[in-house]
């Protein structure tokens, strides 16, 4: 499997907060190991969308010197198991957005039930770290669908 | 904030045991005091207390006791 584990943007205000989903089939071959007979995502997945969905939102506010890569996780809270096929709806609030670094509160919701929360702390990586032509395939696609109407650009 | 409970608050930041971090502890002496633990200071110091560091604050702080003091002269610190 990829590791993109965002799917899809629904609903971002660059900087500030963003709503987006994931959902991993049931024939990903994680779910042969976690846990045979009972598959269940596992919790660092699930940190791992919260953290690539914040980390969206902040790219998405373009003032950075550099990507949001996740620095610390501060806390994280695991209530219910989540099943493979199930829609897990990623909700980010940025809670500190500064030059160097960034906060976020996170949860992720399935069902209109609240499975998972954290607290997640960010660094920036400087551009030129990564490859040239290195796109964010899921922030293209909800820019395409949502083009920016105001200063802040695609990132 | 009383200086014993300021320490245990550094403490607790850079994830020391309390009593290892002291008026006169380093930040060489800090494991965590490392260039995430620098970003981790200034986002707590933020949050916590509203503290915003200037990049000199930030490049000058080397020891427990210049956390002190900028703690100190935002008034945060008992005198």
């Amino acid at each position: 499997m990829r590791f993109v584990l965002v799917d899809t943007i629904h609903r971002l205000e660059p900087g500030k907060s963003i709503t987006a989903s994931k959902r991993l089939a049931a024939g990903e071959e994680l779910f042969r190991d976690h846990f045979p007979g009972f598959p269940v995502v596992p919790g660092v997945l699930l940190t791992e969308m919260m953290a690539q969905a914040a980390g969206k939102c902040l790219d998405a506010d373009g003032t950075h010197p550099g990507r949001a890569m996740l620095g610390k996780i501060r806390s994280a809270n695991f209530r219910e198991w989540v099943r493979p096929d199930q829609d897990a709806v990623i909700h980010a609030e940025i809670t500190q957005n500064r030059p160097a670094y960034a906060t976020a509160d996170c949860f992720v919701e399935v069902d209109g039930r609240k499975v998972c929360s954290a607290d997640l702390f960010f660094v920036f990586v400087p551009h030129e770290r990564f490859a040239p032509d290195y796109r964010d395939e899921v922030l293209d696609a909800y820019w395409k669908a949502n083009p920016p109407t105001g200063t802040t650009g695609s990132g | 904030m009383t200086q014993q409970e300021a320490l245990e608050w550094i403490a607790k930041l850079f994830e020391e045991k309390p009593e290892r971090v002291t008026v006169d502890t380093v930040r060489g002496d800090i494991p965590a005091w490392d260039s995430l633990g620098v970003l981790t200071l200034m986002a707590d110091l933020d949050n916590n207390f509203g503290i915003q560091l200037s990049d000199d604050e930030v490049q000058g702080m080397r020891t427990v006791k210049d956390i002190l003091e900028i703690l100190r002269r935002n008034g945060q610190l008992a005198p």
